[in-house]
């Protein structure tokens, strides 16, 4: 029987394959992708225990982050590809313009 | 007019604010003239002041925020209307013998705005409003400075800035404290000054209270051992930021004490006498040595300061009206005369372009006017009697003589050590033959300098041979705050040591 | 009509100060030295006129002129009393003054600062009078700081001079000089201010008169501490060990302010003090004899050292200080009418031996050293002549005004019982007469050494020394006033008669002290009046190198006193202000300087950095969460 904890352990397991992105990655577009791990680990895990305490706010929530991953995704990708037209680049360490 | 303290206070930031669109050639004689208006008003504050009343006059009271008793709240007694006058008064002389050539409209205008936030602290009566001006001060000083100053100035600027105002953010804290106490006792709010002296605190409240208003002042006035950041705001302000520097500004530390410390808290200060005598005759003979092994004339004057403010401390925690008015007395002596001297050394600095005493030498042979008046400066300075500076002195120590004989002893070696570094600076810079070439090319004061520095030597020599018009209202209010303060301290030690002189005013 | 006397006899000196004043910047006018002279003229008639309705009446004249300092419960006025005491002082400070102006018009009559000159001295003139005329302490604490500013001015007078090693110029150079008298009086100041708060805080009041009535209800223990402390400061204005240097280097200043100011009136302030004080100092009986006692021994250490100095001035200066000592003596042994009349004896024939030095001066361009004189009596017939009744009158030789007032003196000491003090001030009586004639040979008799330096002395202007003439004249026959004055100034002082054993034995008494006085006179004829004989071995002995060093003291104060006080001056400056103090604050500031210029690396410009870092505070905020969660 798949109960509870399996949910959460995928989740978590996603969640730390999308943070371990976010931390490692170079390109920003696979950050982009790394962090829509996450959101959808959280997804996973709000679904799973929506489900378990039979109330239905978690799982609304989950479409909220779909949708705002969705926008997220929609502005972000636009400010990529005018990052890459005028720098010709997405790796972080070339767009290090704001060092203190 | 019923409110001249508003106008006393805003008049010099409204016409300040004008003087942006003023031409650049006739700002210095548009800013004097602003500084004379806003000086007859404070004669007239004077003329109209009733010396027989130890209360607050032309109080002025506006709710600002009426929830947590915030409100704009003005007045004045004997004790601060001597010290407004002493800062409009020195804002006009700085300005007639400012020797600055460029951005001198910026410089007349950020005068004008000092002279605000100057005139603000010593008739503010909310501790909001007081708190306001006393923090809006430092903006102007550190933009003269900073901007007009030595080579050094940045540094200085920003050691006088940090230095001052972190103390004062303690003392920030004390006042919200010390209104949320009133809070609790009351159930209302309230930062009126006036409603915090009915309080009575319980004694370990006074000490943490006194500790924390202690740091702020103590900065301010300089005490020992926080002082360091005068000789360098001093080295490299110009000529007329020292002297506002050194007339007014220090001023508010020793303002403050009397204000808040003494008044709000007798118990407390009553138990800070031997500490705060001990760090004052520290000030006293220390920053007069310091002083004496000075090179450089314009810090000796600085340490003298320091030398002098430590009377003054010590005046006012003699806890007698003899102690206390002579304190404040010689708040405005020490005002006039350190302002004079200033400007002085700022006068002869303009025509050597040094300060150094080696370098001078026999200047009384061709500057006789500019040496008399240094003269007659150097010996109020060092009390001579006849002089502002030996009323103040011979009262504070004569009160402080009923606290303690011996630090009062201690103490008056100021009397043996300011004549030995200010007399060696006679001797260095004054007498001696001229060795120095561009000595003897030197030109005596101009009539400009001359007419400034007179009205200083009048007010010297007046208030030294006849003191009454200032010494009595200072006087009845000091003696009406040392009679408020024995009724409310609580400890009988502390009733026992605030003296309540037998002769209270005949009219109250 | 008395009153406007009084504020005549005071403030006409003023007017001539701020007249003269006018003109200080300006090239010499022989009339503002005239006009002041004449102002001082009046001062002198005015007091003499009080002086004769005092002695009429015998009562006197209290003027209260305005409050001066009112704060808390202490009033302080302005006031003035004119009684047998203080008439007397204003009698002999005017008179002598008014000499000194009329010389100093002629003396200084080459000098440029001729009209800065009379401003200050007529200044002093004022805050001299203020001294002795004022009827409370603190009155008399400003002509006290009065008259130590004015001789500030004036030793300081020619401050051009620079400063020179000690060998060459023992008093280093007039600025020097006036500083040190300013300081060690400044000293001294701080004591008498003390005496003022122990008065005032135990009677709480100043006035002489209220106080004086207070004084039978203190303690002992305060009056004796009163009596310390005032008495601090009158050894510092009359230069009683140890705060004497300052006179002898005093000598800087010009010639009539020497004999005005450091002879006549100012040093004999403290003496002055004491006679005022009388009703304090009878009461303290230990302090008196200590007073005595340190006069005493002040008259014989000063009278030591001017055995073997070569200054003219010099030696008069050290011959003030001998008599301070002899003033102090007899009123610490509490006959204060006889310290008073030594007082205005002393001033006389003092300021006339002063401006007879002046005057060699003035003939021998400026040199002092008496070993270059010698045989000046054909030249200067009366400055000669003048001296020589001065030097009498110091000697206390009969008829003159010294024998009289010096006399009583060493009697009261026998009369007391003090036989030490008594001997003591016999055996000094001796060595005044020789150093006093010492110079008088040296100066007037025997060869004439100043041919060898190309100096060629001349006499004295006539007004100048027909100006001197009624010194001379006092000198001479103040003495015979002893009995009058007796009794005029008995009716304010506590009289003092000797007992009748001393009465008895006052002949023999006389003869002693005259014994040691002609036989002083007969030393220095014997050695010095056929010319300067030197002897190297004497002049090379331990005792007359100390004595012509003063002991050392001058060079101790510097050793022990003023150089540490510069060192640490320099130290604390140095190593406290700068490396402590001050580099304490700097560390604070210092401090979150570095922290913040350390942290700023965390900021590279790079996301990924950013986000490792967001990272690290995420899980620090759980480890923080789980923490508080499993504590708490």
């Amino acid at each position: 029987m798949i109960g509870l904890e399996h949910y959460l352990i995928v989740s978590a397991i996603l969640f730390s394959i999308g943070l371990v992105g976010v931390l490692r990655r170079r390109n920003l577009l696979m950050l982009f992708f790394a962090t829509e791990v996450m959101l959808n680990a959280v997804n996973i895990a709000f679904a799973a225990i929506s489900h378990y305490y039979n109330d239905l706010t978690g799982q609304m929530f989950a479409f909220f982050i779909i949708a705002i991953a969705a926008s997220e995704v929609a502005v972000g990708l636009g400010i990529l590809i005018v990052l890459y037209k005028k720098y010709g680049s997405l790796d972080l360490d070339d767009l290090a313009s704001m060092k203190g | 007019m019923e409110n001249i303290l508003s106008i006393l206070v805003f008049f010099p930031a409204v016409a300040g604010l004008l003087g942006f669109v003023v031409d650049k050639k006739s700002a210095r004689a548009y800013g004097i003239t602003v500084a004379a208006i806003e000086f007859l008003l404070s004669l007239w504050l004077w003329f109209s002041f009733d010396s027989a009343n130890a209360g607050m006059q032309f109080v002025e009271m506006i709710p600002l925020i009426p929830d947590f008793g915030v409100s704009y709240y003005l007045g004045v007694d004997g004790i601060s209307l001597f010290i407004v006058i002493m800062a409009t008064l020195m804002t006009l002389i700085g300005m007639m013998s400012m020797s600055i050539k460029e951005n001198v409209k910026n410089m007349i205008v950020t005068l004008l705005f000092l002279e605000m936030t100057m005139v603000g602290v010593f008739v503010a009566l909310d501790a909001i409003i007081f708190y306001l001006f006393w923090e809006l001060s430092l903006v102007p000083m550190l933009y003269i400075v900073g901007a007009w100053g030595g080579p050094l100035r940045v540094y200085a600027a920003i050691k006088f800035f940090l230095y001052t105002f972190a103390g004062s953010l303690i003392m920030l804290v004390g006042l919200l404290f010390m209104a949320y106490v009133y809070h609790n006792l009351t159930g209302v709010w309230s930062f009126a000054i006036t409603d915090w002296y009915a309080m009575v605190l319980p004694v370990n409240y006074q000490l943490w209270l006194f500790a924390a208003f202690f740091i702020g002042f103590a900065i301010k006035v300089p005490m020992f051992p926080f002082h360091t950041w005068l000789p360098y705001a001093h080295g490299q302000a110009p000529t007329i930021g020292s002297v506002i520097l050194a007339a007014v500004l220090l001023k508010m530390g020793t303002y403050g004490f009397v204000r808040f410390s003494l008044p709000m808290f007798p118990d407390a200060s009553v138990m800070a006498i031997t500490p705060i005598a001990f760090i004052s005759i520290i000030m006293i003979i220390y920053t007069a040595m310091v002083a004496y092994a000075q090179k450089d004339i314009k810090q000796v004057i600085a340490y003298s300061s320091v030398s002098h403010m430590g009377i003054i401390m010590l005046g006012l925690f003699a806890m007698n009206a003899e102690g206390i008015s002579g304190s404040v007395f010689q708040m405005l002596a020490h005002g006039i005369v350190s302002g004079a001297l200033f400007m002085l050394v700022g006068m002869i600095y303009d025509r050597m372009h040094t300060k150094e005493m080696s370098k001078f030498g026999g200047i009384a042979a061709v500057m006789p006017k500019y040496a008399v008046i240094f003269g007659i400066m150097t010996m109020a300075s060092v009390g001579l009697p006849l002089t502002m500076g030996f009323v103040g002195e011979f009262l504070v120590l004569l009160g402080f003589y009923e606290i303690s004989p011996i630090m009062t002893i201690l103490a008056g070696t100021s009397i043996i050590l300011g004549a030995v570094y200010m007399l060696s600076v006679l001797k260095k810079t004054f007498f001696g033959p001229i060795t120095n070439e561009a000595v003897k090319k030197l030109k005596d004061l101009t009539p400009l300098e001359t007419w400034s520095l007179v009205p200083l030597v009048l007010i010297v020599i007046w208030l030294g041979v006849y003191p009454k018009p200032v010494l009595e209202p200072i006087d009845n209010s000091v003696k009406a705050m040392l009679t408020f303060m024995h009724e409310k301290a609580i400890t009988p030690e502390a009733k026992e040591i605030i003296k309540v002189p037998q002769t209270i005013m005949e009219v109250k | 009509m008395m009153e406007t006397l009084v504020y005549i006899a005071l403030f006409a000196p003023f007017a001539g100060s701020l007249f003269a004043a006018l003109f200080g910047m300006g090239k010499r006018q022989v009339f503002v030295g005239i006009v002041a002279s004449a102002l001082l003229f009046i001062s002198f008639v005015a007091s003499v006129m009080l002086a004769i309705y005092v002695v009429k009446t015998g009562t006197p004249i209290h003027v209260m002129m305005m409050e001066w300092i009112n704060a808390g419960d202490i009033r302080i006025p302005f006031g003035f009393v004119v009684d047998q005491v203080s008439v007397t002082m204003m009698v002999v400070v005017t008179l002598v003054s008014t000499v000194v102006h009329i010389y100093s018009i002629g003396y200084m009559d080459h000098d440029k600062s001729f009209n800065r000159f009379f401003s200050y001295l007529s200044a002093f003139v004022f805050s001299m009078l203020v001294l002795v005329m004022s009827d409370n302490f603190l009155g008399l604490f400003i002509g006290w700081e009065g008259v130590g500013v004015c001789s500030w001015l004036l030793v300081g007078f020619w401050y051009h001079k620079p400063d020179q090693p000690r060998e060459v110029n023992p008093s280093i150079s007039p600025s020097w000089a006036a500083n040190e008298a300013f300081i060690m009086n400044r000293i001294a100041d701080l004591g008498m201010l003390i005496g003022i708060f122990i008065i005032y805080w135990n009677t709480g009041t100043l006035q002489y008169d209220e106080v004086f009535a207070q004084l039978p209800y203190l303690p002992q223990w305060i009056l004796d501490a009163a009596a310390i402390a005032l008495f601090i400061g009158a050894m510092g204005k009359s230069a009683q060990f140890p705060l004497h240097t300052w006179l002898t280097d005093a000598m800087e200043g010009p010639t009539p302010v020497s004999a005005l100011i450091h002879a006549a009136t100012m040093v004999t302030a403290g003496v002055f003090l004491v006679i005022r004080a009388n009703p304090l100092f009878a009461m303290t009986p230990e302090v008196s004899f200590f007073i005595a006692a340190l006069g005493t021994f002040v008259a014989f250490f000063a009278a030591s050292m001017a055995l073997v100095n070569r200054d003219l001035k010099r030696i008069i200066a050290f011959s003030t200080l001998s008599q301070l000592g002899y003033m102090f003596a007899a009123a610490g042994l509490g006959a204060y009418w006889i310290a008073l009349f030594h007082l205005a004896a002393h001033a006389f024939f003092k300021a006339l031996l002063f401006l007879g030095a002046g005057n060699v001066m003035h003939a021998m361009h400026d040199e002092l050293d008496i070993f270059k004189m010698g045989g000046l009596k054909k030249v200067m017939k009366w400055t000669y002549l003048y001296m020589g009744i001065a030097s009498l009158a110091l000697a206390g030789i009969p008829p003159f005004a010294g024998f009289f007032s010096k006399d009583a003196i060493i009697e009261t000491a026998f009369n007391e019982g003090t036989y030490v003090l008594w001997i003591i001030l016999v055996v000094t009586a001796g060595m005044t007469a020789f150093y006093s004639f010492r110079q008088v040979f040296l100066t007037f008799w025997g060869d004439e050494r100043y041919k060898q330096y190309g100096i060629h002395p001349h006499e004295m202007y006539k007004f100048v020394l027909v100006a001197m003439s009624p010194l001379a004249v006092l000198a001479i026959i103040a003495g015979f006033f002893q009995p009058w004055f007796h009794e005029f100034i008995t009716t304010l002082l506590p009289d003092y008669e000797m007992s009748h054993h001393t009465h008895e034995l006052i002949l023999v008494l006389t003869a002693i002290v005259l014994a040691f006085a002609v036989g002083g006179i007969a030393l220095a004829y014997k050695m010095y009046a056929k010319g300067l004989k030197r002897d190297p071995k004497v002049e090379n002995s331990f005792i007359y190198r100390l004595l012509a060093n003063q002991y050392y003291i001058p060079q101790l104060y510097e050793e022990m006193i003023s150089k540490p006080y510069a060192m640490i001056s320099e130290a604390l400056w140095q190593k406290v202000d700068l490396k402590i103090v001050d580099a304490t604050v700097d560390t604070i500031a210092k401090f979150f300087y570095y922290t913040g210029d350390g942290v700023r690396k965390m900021q590279t410009g790079n996301l990924s950095n950013y986000l490792n870092w967001m990272a690290v505070g995420g899980v620090a905020l759980l480890v923080v969460a789980a923490l508080s969660a499993v504590i708490g």
